[in-house]
């Protein structure tokens, strides 16, 4: 007779229901339910996330600090030098000179702004003093490098004298016994001026004196020699060939410069020619943040590893804890996939936020450390926007075995347990 | 006039749990009826099968062998998804300890079991409030459960239990962790919802229990002894 009967409300069979909102609100009720652990929570994730972006923001800074650096001396200085060869004195063997003509080879390759070419002088056991007068309680006479210089060197190691003048090509094709004295030789061998045409004495060679260099920006070696014209120390001495070849080029030209230098010395062997170039800039930049990168990248990717099993671990906590509110919300009619959802919310809601407060911190720690170092902050937009996600989506990740647990269960057990 | 179904059909109905290599009968051939208004009282010692029939009945269990018919529904043809769709709508629980989330609000709680039925939301206030009134309640709504009395607090249950207007109430040793005063005012509240016209069963072992029940049905181990 039953059979007969109307079934009430068909209607009521439909699959339970539940609005995205109400999801939402349940997820931040269940977060606020124990506010002083969810803060612990989601302190792991705030932790990985700010190293994340402290770390992408500092090293972009420094990165940029170093073009903001850009050293404008050493990236115009290109130095070219021949170490395997034979310089000054008869008789070596002369593989692969720099040869007399350097300044004028080189001064034809468009960006060369001055090119100068020296080289040590073998004066043997020649000590070097200044106008003989004997004085029995200082010391006259004394060891000095003497180099030959091309009359180029001055502007190519952008240097300045205190007072005289650089010798030019006409000393240097006369063989003029003339002299620079860098400063310090100067001070010992107790030279001030060159108005009165003082000279000095390498061995038993004079040399008048025609200019002290007061200063040089490369080169410095300079400063306690004695600087004689190459074609002078090739009469004088017999040198043969300049050591080191200075050549000061236009910004951005560096890289060009250098390689065509050495052929354009060293035509039939370029490769035995050593040439010194500025670094890129550009690769500095990428070494640097290269540096930076990979080890607190690694930090960052620990700390927000341990984030989140950190939240995987009180989300499963929590699932356990709350065994019998699963149990309740299975009764009134939640279904599986409704606690999965809400647990899945809550530790996803976790993460973003873990996200959002790490991201911030991050940018903080970044112009923080700016400011001490009065560096301009440099950070990729996109990180700070990508951040939250990163967290979210390790809160979603971690929370997907603790939500699957909690789905899991039966609700007559869960009910029972709780 | 078409006759209407009964709420509540059980035509043999039985449950195995299988721990292992034992098969365990919690509940064997039960066959019972409720009608639409009817205060049925299911009583017996623990372990004679209360608690699982109970849970057959709310749709929480599978039974093993017989068909369950709710409102006329056989419920073995449905899934998950619509047993969970029917509980939302059509069952109300009550437990023994209650299941109130502490950090929730008496409304809160009340309005929980409105989420999964898809009431309106603009409905769910009022609807949570008249529940609360009808329990007696009215002046505790925004309070936390743990500042509520055992008593009050099988209230609140009770509200959230009715405030999606169920077609059963299921209560499972409701006075069970009140004393004898607090558990009269709960089983007074029961004879006005029955009055009301709601269908309550509810399963106890406690005789005060049965004697307000319109019958009862005495369970020993598994059996349906007697409907008193």
């Amino acid at each position: 007779m039953t059979d007969l009967v109307v079934p009430a409300g068909a209607e009521n069979v439909a699959p339970a229901q539940m609005s995205p909102r109400d999801l939402a609100a349940e997820a931040v009720a269940g977060i606020f339910a124990r506010p002083g652990r969810t803060v612990l929570t989601v302190l792991g994730t705030v932790l990985g996330i700010g190293a994340l972006v402290a770390t992408l923001g500092v090293a972009k800074t420094a990165g940029n600090q170093i073009v903001g650096r850009f050293d404008e001396l050493a990236a115009t200085s290109v130095v070219v030098t021949n170490e395997q060869g034979f310089f000054g004195g008869p008789g070596g063997d002369v593989r692969a000179g720099i040869p007399s003509d350097a300044d004028a080879r080189l001064l034809r390759l468009n960006g060369v702004n001055a090119a100068g070419s020296f080289g040590p002088v073998e004066v043997g056991a020649a000590l070097v003093r200044s106008v003989p007068i004997p004085d029995p309680l200082a010391q006259t006479e004394f060891q000095m490098s003497v180099y030959g210089a091309s009359p180029g060197l001055l502007g190519a190691v952008r240097g300045e004298l205190s007072t005289g003048r650089w010798f030019d090509s006409g000393h240097s094709d006369r063989a003029d016994r003339v002299a620079i004295l860098g400063t310090g030789a100067a001070q010992r061998l107790n030279v001030t001026r060159v108005d009165q045409q003082p000279v000095v004495f390498v061995g038993e060679e004079a040399f008048v004196v025609i200019g002290i260099l007061d200063e040089v920006r490369r080169q410095p070696e300079l400063l306690n020699a004695v600087v004689i014209p190459e074609g002078t120390a090739r009469e004088v001495y017999g040198y043969v060939s300049a050591s080191t070849v200075q050549i000061d080029v236009e910004i951005g030209a560096a890289t060009l410069i250098a390689e065509q230098a050495a052929i354009a010395l060293s035509p039939n062997e370029p490769t035995l020619l050593q040439v010194q170039k500025p670094p890129e800039p550009g690769d500095l930049r990428r070494d640097v943040e290269g540096d930076v990168n990979a080890l607190f990248l690694v930090l960052g990717g620990v700390s927000l590893l341990v984030g989140a099993i950190g939240i995987a671990n009180v989300t499963l906590v929590s699932v356990l804890e709350r065994v019998g509110e699963i149990g309740l919300r299975r009764a009134l009619g939640a279904a599986r996939r409704h606690v999965a959802a809400q647990f899945l919310m809550e530790s996803t809601a976790m993460g973003l936020v873990g996200g959002i407060i790490g991201a911030s911190l991050g940018v903080l720690l970044v112009v923080v450390i700016s400011a001490a170092r009065t560096w301009t902050p440099v950070l990729d937009p996109v990180v700070p926007l990508v951040a939250p996600l990163v967290g979210a989506i390790t809160g979603l990740v971690a929370g997907l075995y603790p939500a699957l647990r909690a789905a899991a269960l039966e609700p007559v057990e869960a009910l029972r347990a709780g | 006039m078409i006759p209407v179904a009964p709420v509540v059909e059980l035509r043999g109905v039985g449950r195995t749990f299988a721990a292992g290599d034992v098969s365990v009968p919690a509940l064997a051939g039960a066959s019972l009826s409720v009608g639409k208004g009817e205060y049925v009282a299911v009583v017996g010692p623990s372990g004679s099968g209360k608690s699982t029939m109970l849970n057959l009945i709310g749709l929480l269990d599978r039974p093993t062998e017989g068909t369950y018919l709710f409102e006329g529904i056989d419920t073995s043809d449905l899934d998950e998804g619509q047993r969970a769709g029917l509980r939302s709508r059509r069952i109300g629980f009550v437990f023994q300890s209650f299941h109130l989330l502490a950090h929730r609000t008496v409304i809160e709680n009340v309005m929980l079991s409105t989420i999964y039925n898809g009431m309106p939301r603009l409905e769910r206030v009022p609807a949570a409030e008249q529940a609360l009134i009808r329990v007696g309640l009215a002046q505790r709504m925004d309070f936390l459960p743990t500042k509520l009395s055992g008593g009050e607090r099988q209230r609140v249950a009770i509200a959230r239990a009715l405030v999606t207007r169920p077609a059963l109430l299921l209560a499972d040793e409701p006075t069970g962790n009140l004393d004898s005063a607090t558990g009269g005012a709960v089983l007074g509240l029961f004879d006005e919802l029955r009055a009301d016209g709601l269908t309550l069963m509810v399963v106890t072992h406690d005789a005060q229990v049965s004697t307000h029940a319109d019958r009862a049905i005495h369970l020993r181990d598994g059996l349906i002894e007697a409907v008193a």
